[in-house]
Formats: C-alpha cells, sequence, structure tokens
C-alpha cells in the first residue's frame, strides 16, 4: 500500500511499507538526504525533523502513521535559497566540523528558538541534550544560538 | 535489518476499533503509541509484532482532565504534554519533574504514558516511581469491558496481561500532599536514571509527616515503595538530612541491579543522597 506524505510542502508518495522509519524514505527514496540515521535509537538527534511543527526523530516514526502531517526537513530551512538566520550564525561563528550532527542539531534550534526566542545558554544547552556531536563543538554552537537569542 | 512487511500497521480512531484490531489478529498483535520503544526493535534484534494497532489518533486516549478532586491521564498523552498540562496543577510537581526531565526533548514529544508504563522489562522507567507515590490508578479495556487497578497490583501484573490489553488512561486523586521526583542520570541529563526517588508527603498542622509515600525506581527490575523509610517519617519534622540518614539505615531493603551503566551497589549508594534531594524538592514544592 502506498503512503502519501507531506514534505517540505510537497505531496509525495511511497512505495515502502507503513511501519517503514521515516528517515529511511526520506534518505533513500526522496534522496533528501540532510537528515541522518545514526544512531536509528533515539539518542543522538541526527535524524530529527520536524512533524507538524515539533521536532522527531525519524528514525522512531513509521510513515504509517504521519499521513496528514506536515513534515519539514532541513532542506527547508533556506528559503529561496537563502540560509536562514540560524543557519547564517552558525556560518558566521565557523560551528560545523564534519556536519553529522548538524542537520537535526539545526532543526532542533529551529523549533525551540521560535519558542523561545531569547532563550539563554542554560536553556539551550538543555534544549541540545537529544543532539551528540561526535565533533564535540558544542561550546561554540552554544555561543552562536545564544548570539542569535540576544539579537532577537 | 528486516524490511516490515505491507500491512502490518491499523490506524484506530476510537477505542473499540483499536481492541477489535488486536483481538482479530491475536497474539502478534501489538498497540502502537509513540513508538519510541518498539521503532528501536530491529537495532536491538528483538522480535517484532506481525502487526501494530496505531493509538495516536484516538482522542479519548489523548486527554487530560482535571477535577478538583482527580485528574485523568490518557495513555496516548506524551511526555511534554503531560509536563506542560500539569505545570501548576497539585499534587503533580514529581509528576511533572519525572516527565519533564525523562529522555531528550524529542523523545519526550513522542513517547506517551501508557507506553512508558507498558515496558515492564524497563527498570530505569520514570513514571512509574511517580505514579506509584500518588496512589495512581491505570483504567485497562479488553473486549469484555473496562476495569480500574491500583498502581501496585498494576505494576505487578503488567507482564501477564491478556493479549490485547489497553491501557487507557491513569487516575490521580488530587490530595494535599508535596510531591518531589529526584533521578541521577550519568551525565546532567539525557541518559536513562541510575536511580529515582519519588516521594508525596503529607504534613500535618503542625508541620509533622502524617504519612508519607517513598518509591525508588531503576534500583530493582521494577519501581517499589519503601515502606520501611516511609514509617521512619511519620510523625516527625521533614527535613532533608534527618530524611538521608534514615534513608542510610534503610538500604537493606534493596537489593541494586547490576548493569552496563552501573553496578547494583552504586545505585544503593547514592539512593540518601537523592532521598534528601527529593525532600529538599518537596519542601520548596506548593502543597
Ligand atoms: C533515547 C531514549 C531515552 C530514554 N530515556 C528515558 C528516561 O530517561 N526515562 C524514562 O522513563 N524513559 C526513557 N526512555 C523510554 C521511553 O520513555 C519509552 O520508550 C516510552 O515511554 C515508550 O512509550 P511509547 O509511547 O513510545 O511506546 P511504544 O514504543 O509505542 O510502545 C512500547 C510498548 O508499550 C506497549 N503499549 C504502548 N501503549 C500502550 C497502551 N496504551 N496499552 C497497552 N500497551 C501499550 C506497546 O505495545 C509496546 O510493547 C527513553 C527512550 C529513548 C528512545
Ligand atoms: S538516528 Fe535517530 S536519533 Fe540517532
Ligand atoms: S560536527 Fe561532527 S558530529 Fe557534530
Amino acid at each position: 500500500m502506498a503512503t502519501t506524505l507531506t514534505v517540505n510542502g510537497e505531496r509525495r508518495v511511497s512505495a515502502r511499507g507503513p511501519m517503514t522509519a521515516l528517515i529511511d524514505v526520506l534518505r533513500d527514496e526522496f534522496f533528501l538526504t540532510g537528515a541522518k540515521s545514526v544512531c536509528r535509537e533515539g539518542a543522538c538527534g541526527a535524524c530529527t525533523v520536524h512533524v507538524d511543527g515539533q521536532p522527531v526523530v525519524s528514525c522512531l516514526a513509521p510513515i504509517g502513521t504521519l499521513e496528514g502531517r506536515e513534515i519539514r526537513t532541513v532542506e527547508s530551512l533556506a528559503e529561496a535559497s537563502e540560509p536562514s538566520a540560524l543557519q547564517q550564525i552558525m556560518e558566521e561563528h565557523d560551528v560545523v566540523q564534519c556536519g553529522m550532527c548538524f542537520p537535526g542539531i539545526l532543526m532542533v534550534l529551529t523549533g525551540f528558538l521560535r519558542e523561545c526566542p531569547h532563550a539563554g545558554r542554560d536553556e539551550i544547552k538543555a534544549a541540545l541534550v537529544g543532539n551528540i556531536c561526535r565533533c564535540t563543538g558544542y561550546e561554540r554552537l552554544v555561543d552562536a544560538a545564544a548570539a542569535l537569542a540576544r539579537r532577537n | 535489518m528486516r524490511a516490515p512487511d505491507d500491512e502490518n500497521l491499523f490506524i484506530a480512531g476510537t477505542v473499540p476499533d483499536a481492541l477489535a484490531a488486536l483481538a482479530s489478529h491475536g497474539v502478534g498483535a501489538m498497540p502502537f503509541a509513540g513508538g519510541t520503544w518498539i521503532m528501536r526493535a530491529p537495532i536491538r534484534r528483538e522480535p517484532q509484532a506481525a502487526f501494530y494497532v496505531s493509538l495516536d489518533r484516538i482522542p479519548e486516549l489523548s486527554a487530560v482532565d482535571i477535577a478538583i478532586d482527580r485528574i485523568r491521564i490518557g495513555a496516548c498523552v506524551t511526555h511534554s504534554r503531560l509536563a506542560a498540562q500539569l505545570a501548576e496543577v497539585e499534587p503533580c510537581h514529581g509528576l511533572v519533574t519525572a516527565a519533564g526531565s525523562a529522555a531528550n526533548p524529542a523523545i519526550r514529544g513522542m513517547a506517551t504514558v501508557g507506553g512508558n508504563l507498558s515496558t515492564w522489562d524497563f527498570p530505569a522507567a520514570d513514571l512509574p516511581p511517580a505514579l506509584l507515590c500518588l496512589d495512581a490508578e491505570v483504567e485497562l479495556a479488553t473486549t469484555d469491558g473496562r476495569q480500574r487497578l491500583p498502581f501496585e497490583r498494576f505494576l505487578a501484573t503488567r507482564r501477564e496481561l491478556r493479549p490485547g490489553t489497553l491501557l487507557t488512561g491513569v487516575t490521580i486523586p488530587r490530595r494535599p500532599v508535596r510531591t518531589a521526583h529526584a533521578r541521577l542520570p550519568l551525565r546532567k541529563a539525557g541518559d536513562y536514571p541510575v536511580a529515582i526517588v519519588s516521594l508525596a508527603i503529607l504534613l500535618d498542622r503542625n508541620g509533622a509527616v502524617e504519612d508519607a509515600s517513598v518509591a525508588v525506581g531503576s534500583v530493582e527490575s521494577t519501581a517499589r515503595r519503601w515502606p520501611e523509610l516511609e514509617r521512619k517519617l511519620v510523625g516527625h519534622p521533614l527535613d532533608p538530612e534527618t530524611a538521608r540518614v534514615l534513608a542510610e539505615a534503610e538500604l537493606g531493603a534493596f537489593t541494586g541491579r547490576d548493569g552496563v551503566e552501573a553496578p547494583g551497589w552504586y545505585r544503593l549508594q547514592v539512593l540518601p543522597a537523592l532521598m534528601r534531594r527529593a525532600v529538599d524538592a518537596a519542601l520548596r514544592s506548593q502543597s
């Protein structure tokens, strides 16, 4: 049975079974390879996308439960090819190292800063508890997010 | 990794729909709530069910009802919704801390109360000790009807529930107790807690403990109350340091489980400090 999904505003049809993890459909079928499949256990956050505006680890979300929901991936952040304010400040602060964790971190922070635009460092750290950066670039990352929150 | 079969998921719209779907697929069928436990099965080489019945579009299961004398939490309420909706509601301080500090933000937004309570093989769960102290009741539904079980009895029997049983909700009586939940993850956050102390304390007019419920999680395979310590607390003023000393003397009540993240003795060793923190938090919470 085909499953119809709304991804970054477009209707897409997946031929995979309903219990297939969203991450596999995004990457292997829709070629949206921003979200990364790393731990597949909900612990690292590299696969985070938004479902109806909320962060969801796509390794644990079967597509069969997502019909009618609005899925957004990191590819949607740069509207009209302009990086978002968050993406820009990450670049300014030279935060990205290997980049494996980064799509997930951007999705978590995009949602979080929408809800708490003036967040401080401690709140930013708490929001990122589920995002593991193997390159351990946490301090610069928090610096950049805090700088954006101060600008807001 | 095994590719899942087609047609192995049914999205139920009502509780009777879900019960009928579970019954018609027999022992191979399983409820599917937030999926945060079920979806890890392939990578952990754990068995998967042949058929899942998704509960997250059943309105009744997503409701939180706050009445004067009781609170009812639907089984599919997520940890983050629970923490947000009961934030200022008494006597939920401990329960809100449990739901709001478990796992990580994305998991809290997906994982449900019913799923947390149904994973009987997960010793480090945060909600069981918090609900044990609150004298909660669990509502179960089968095709034969519904029943309510005291929380302690549910924990003791949940492994043997008839296949096709649905947990539909949890009810908490609103008693004038002060509650708290102290947990110790190895990192500051984001890990499973190696030990948990939850409590609910009723103080009399003079500030002495009239009734005490203390529950310990993650130390043994299932959360349970600590009656030896509860008895010692009654009749005395509530004080963090005294509670720590009393807890130290009653550690013999538990046998710590060894695990990859911590040996059994360590889980016991930290209980007195967690007791002190829990009492401290309870004193600062509203009653
Ligand atoms: C990275 C990570 C960190 C975590 N950290 C913590 C933590 O610190 N503290 C903590 O407490 N937990 C933690 N957990 C566990 C998490 O809370 C559970 O995975 C979650 O509560 C399970 O709920 P779910 O809705 O996702 O269940 P599901 O995965 O959907 O289901 C789990 C089990 O419960 C059954 N089930 C679900 N709902 C019902 C129902 N209504 N009636 C009958 N059976 C049902 C299912 O059939 C299945 O057997 C963590 C999980 C992850 C992935
Ligand atoms: S791959 Fe999904 S959380 Fe790690
Ligand atoms: S930048 Fe390499 S994992 Fe985070």
